[in-house]
């Protein structure tokens, strides 16, 4: 399994990262997600168990209504992995101010 | 295509020697490995619509392989601005998929970076290099820290 190209397949569609949005000021309901769309529920539905299998969402029964939730510690991984990247350019900007300076030597 | 990295420095140096950075092969050779990596490739071919080849080799320590990219320039405003695209390749200079490389899939490809200077003074410029990559919008997680409000996280998405 590759959890970080199912990740970001699970962002990448406007109507998912727009469920995010709304589920992380508060937990809901599908039909409450449902609401805020103007597709079918089903499809919501579907987006919803997308983001839940790729585990950006968490699922909670609350008597008789299911109540999804933010994962922020999967998000926090997501934003680990872009971290690896800007240190890579931090170093190389270290290494520029180097050069910059034995520039001025010469 | 979301902004995916994005790093900034003020270097106490002309402009035109921050440019240099960029333009001559001795220059980007003693900053394009990051740590414990040197390069012993930079073939820069600068200008619009060429390619350049660059090598990162890591320390013995690391394994010693040697990662190629390739930088296509798509368009250079002298000492104000470069963009180009990067692409992993292999020693030849032609496009590789990451995962053809043994990287993992989930690296990014065709990732357009772009070079800001802006001079500050005589002897101060600041540079800023912004990479983009089709990650949907990644960037935006990236901003999402774990102990972010829930309001911080609200305005992130909207963006």
């Amino acid at each position: 399994m590759n959890f970080r190209r199912d990740v970001f397949q699970a962002i990448s569609d406007p109507t998912r990262r727009a469920i995010l949005s709304l589920i992380a000021v508060s937990s809901m309901t599908p039909n409450a997600v449902a609401e805020h769309f103007d597709s079918a529920r089903q499809t919501i539905s579907k987006h919803l168990q997308i983001l839940t299998e790729c585990q950006l969402l968490r699922q909670e029964q609350v008597g008789r209504e299911i109540y999804y939730h933010l994962n922020p510690g999967k998000i926090k991984e997501i934003s680990d992995w872009a971290e690896q990247f800007r240190e890579l350019w931090e170093g190389r900007l270290k290494h520029m101010d180097k050069v910059l300076k034995s520039m001025k030597k010469n | 295509m979301a902004e995916f990295v994005k790093v900034t420095k003020v270097f106490d140096a002309a402009v035109e020697d921050v440019w240099k950075l960029w333009t001559e092969p001795e220059y980007v050779k003693q900053w394009w490995g990051p740590d414990k990596f040197t390069c012993p490739v930079a073939e820069i071919h600068f200008k619009e619509g060429s390619t350049s080849l660059v090598c990162m080799k890591a320390s013995q320590d690391l394994g010693g392989a040697s990662h190629y990219s390739i930088w296509k320039y798509t368009r250079i405003v002298p000492l104000e601005s470069i963009e180009f695209i990067q692409n992993l390749a292999d020693e030849k200079g032609n496009k590789k998929k990451p995962t053809e490389l043994g990287m993992p899939a989930d690296f990014p490809e065709d990732v357009r970076t772009e070079v800001i200077f802006r001079q500050l003074g005589k002897d101060k410029t600041e540079m800023t290099v912004t990479e983009y990559a089709d990650f949907g919008q990644m960037s935006h997680f990236a901003q999402l820290g774990l102990d972010q409000s829930m309001g911080k996280a609200v305005s992130v998405f909207r963006k």
